[in-house]
């Protein structure tokens, strides 16, 4: 009757993604079935259509960049549940005391970076800057405000001088902002 | 001779069931027997639950984890203080799960996170940056299922315009992962999750080996269902039609035109629609009476085209949809003769105007039945109600809106239309325990001086939310079907720009 892929996760693979994420098996299971709920062909990996079926992240400006957050790793265009894992990881809350893998400030600096790092070089151009403006305003704000933006963003964080914004800028310009808070979401237990 | 009286016997055999059928079907209501069997189930249910309830405890002992005792004894208040209601055939809990993000416990069904950032909506008025605690469902119907606290980080501000900071679209990012985790709208076009199971194979999750005890209830169920129910509501549709068909006929053509057959008409579509209703095993409870529409509008919440038959077997409405062709198509024949309903073809539902000046001249008229229309314009899996289309609201006149709420431990009623066909759904609903719901009558509603239609709108899918313990969403039901509009985001963009705006 029921179409629904019911793959229960197997007892390894919990402990495994336990290890590498610090999620608790119950968290796991919720977010597998999570998981399985969003992939409609039943295949057991995700494709973007399949995230961009979500209506609220699909309004979202940021909608294309943060899917493509998913899909660093993957070879062919799909995400399977252990790289879903991987990037949902980076935002749990930080536990002081645990060993923090991949929710530590600066991994989650790291993945506010690639969101602007369109070419994955390291540091972030004017263009890219552009780019990811002109995501966010749509078309509400001139081509010539949005350059001014961008240029003075960059003046103001670029201390070697190069026109660019590296991660070590990133962090400097962002080492006052609450980065615990804007970047992690409360899971419950 | 001798072979004409076992031929005769035969014959007659058959035949006395059927009388035997036809007569239950008819009177089985007026007997309680329905109510009764709904009654054992829920002991069955009892007992199910506890059985898990114990050998997961079993299992938790072994691996030492105590959250799950808690949430066990907790249930087991919960259950204790409806079974003690002894006025109500049912409890008004209906096994859905509702765990606060107060306690913080999680049993399935729940969320897994709590929503603490920008929650991106389609609506220009309605967008603000606030903190929602969200609940899927609830256990008490009068209660709101979004609690929305206003917002206290101070660093985010609407108002003020300031400069662009490369950590404003942090907030997005962590919206945008929210919705990938969880959201308000994926999930109301699938069935809902049962807190416990019913013990039908189709909501089993990951129930695979509890006791051999449930195997064997679950085993006996299963026969008691397939081979002995299925076979009757199978016959009892059949001949429900059948029924349906000659009656509609007979007093639709016989009958002179005047007030005694519209009187006719109602008794009749009302006893013909029990008789069906017993093809399913509805039980229905009627809540508020005194606020059953007579003419005029009547708009309900829309979950599967079983939702009619539930409204029909307690008041005579009219209807309106698209003309189908086969089992549909017959049911819409055979009401037409009767009573007047409104059917258009797929290439009139495009002209707007053409139906709604219809449903103006039908309303119009105060001896008319109610119409009966679901605004939603598509089955919703009965968690919430989503957007209703402003059409009928504008027809003026007064509207009776009705709220009816499945009770999913039976049987759900959600007809899920993307997976499955009318068919498959039938059988489904036939070999389901039964169908249970709860339909409130809400007093009639007016626009008012100066309410646009879609305001009118918004405040009758307020109350019938509020009434039936759904969620109240601003979404629009074809997201079923449909990707989200360019709009949407488009106004997302503009809402960022003002902030930006005075650089």
């Amino acid at each position: 009757m029921g179409n629904k892929s019911s793959l229960l996760l197997r007892e390894e693979e919990i402990a495994q993604i336990q290890e590498d994420t610090g999620f608790t098996p119950a968290q796991i299971e919720r977010l597998y079935s999570r998981f399985t709920s969003l992939d409609r062909s039943d295949c057991g990996t995700l494709s973007r259509e399949d995230f961009l079926r979500i209506p609220e992240l699909a309004i979202n400006p940021l909608c294309d960049r943060i899917v493509h957050s998913f899909f660093t790793d993957s070879n062919d265009d799909r995400v399977n549940f252990r790289q879903f894992m991987q990037v949902l990881a980076r935002f749990r809350t930080i536990k002081p005391g645990k060993d923090n893998k991949l929710n530590s400030r600066e991994e989650k600096l790291r993945f506010a970076f690639k969101m602007y790092d369109l070419d994955d070089d390291e540091t972030i151009s004017k263009d890219e800057l552009l780019n990811i403006l002109h995501m966010m305003v749509g078309a509400n704000i001139s081509q010539d405000q949005l350059l001014s933006i961008a240029e003075r963003t960059i003046l103001e964080a670029d201390q070697s001088g190069i026109g660019k914004i590296t991660f070590e800028d990133f962090c400097r310009v962002l080492e006052r902002s609450d980065i615990e808070k804007k970047m992690s979401i409360r899971f419950l237990n | 001779m001798a072979l004409l009286e076992l031929a005769s016997s035969l014959l007659l055999a058959p035949f006395s069931v059927l009388i035997v059928v036809i007569l239950l079907a008819s009177f089985g209501k007026s007997f309680g027997i329905r109510r009764l069997y709904v009654r054992m189930l829920i002991r069955l249910f009892e007992y199910g639950r506890a059985n898990i309830e114990s050998a997961i405890r079993k299992d938790s002992v072994d691996r030492g984890n105590e959250i799950e005792h808690e949430i066990g004894e907790q249930e087991e208040k919960t259950i204790k203080l409806n079974l003690n209601s002894k006025d109500k055939i049912l409890p008004k809990t209906n096994g859905l799960v509702n765990k606060s993000g107060q306690n913080g416990h999680i049993s399935n069904g729940t969320s897994v996170i709590t929503k603490e950032s920008l929650i991106l909506v389609p609506d220009k008025a309605i967008q603000t940056t606030t903190v929602t605690t969200t609940t899927t469902t609830s256990i008490n119907h009068k209660e709101q299922s979004q609690v929305i606290s206003e917002n206290n980080n101070e660093e985010i501000k609407d108002d003020k315009p300031r400069d662009f900071k490369l950590d404003d679209c942090f907030e997005y990012i962590k919206s945008g992962m929210e919705a990938i985790i969880e959201d308000e709208v994926t999930s109301r076009f699938e069935a809902e999750e049962l807190k416990n199971w019913n013990l039908l194979t189709r909501t089993n999750r990951g129930y695979e080996f509890i006791s051999w005890k449930l195997t064997v209830i679950w085993f006996i169920g299963f026969l008691i269902r397939y081979l002995f129910l299925l076979p009757l509501r199978i016959v009892i549709c059949f001949i429900g039609v059948l029924w349906l068909t000659i009656c509609t006929a007979v007093v639709g053509w016989t009958l002179p035109e005047g007030d005694l057959k519209r009187q006719i008409v109602s008794i009749t579509l009302i006893h013909c629609s029990e008789f069906l209703s017993n093809a399913i095993s509805s039980v229905v409870n009627y809540h508020n009476p005194e606020n059953r529409p007579v003419n005029g509008i009547c708009v309900a919440n829309h979950t599967s085209p079983i939702d009619a038959l539930m409204l029909m077997c307690d008041n005579c409405y009219s209807l309106i949809g698209q003309r189908h062709g086969g089992f549909l198509g017959i049911l819409q024949r055979a009401l037409a003769r009767a009573s007047p309903h409104i059917w258009f073809e797929r290439n009139e539902a495009k002209d707007r105007s053409a139906v709604a000046a219809r449903l103006r001249e039908h309303v119009s008229d105060p001896k008319n039945p109610p119409i009966l229309i679901f605004p939603e314009g598509t089955c919703i899996n009965n968690t919430s109600v989503m957007q209703f289309k402003k059409g009928s609201f504008e027809v003026g006149g007064v509207i009776y809106p009705v709220a009816i709420k499945y009770d999913a431990r039976f049987g759900d009623a959600f007809w899920n239309s993307s997976r499955y066909s009318m068919m498959q759904y039938l059988y489904m609903m036939m070999t389901s325990w039964a169908i249970v719901c709860d339909v409130w009558y809400l007093p009639p509603m007016y626009c008012e001086e100066g309410e646009s239609a879609i305001d009118f709108a918004n405040r009758v899918k307020r109350t019938i939310a509020k009434q039936g313990g759904l969620v109240d969403l601003m979404w629009d039901g074809q997201l079923k079907r449909m990707k989200a509009k360019k709009e949407w985001k488009e106004l997302q963009q503009e809402k960022f720009a003002e902030r930006l705006k005075g650089d």
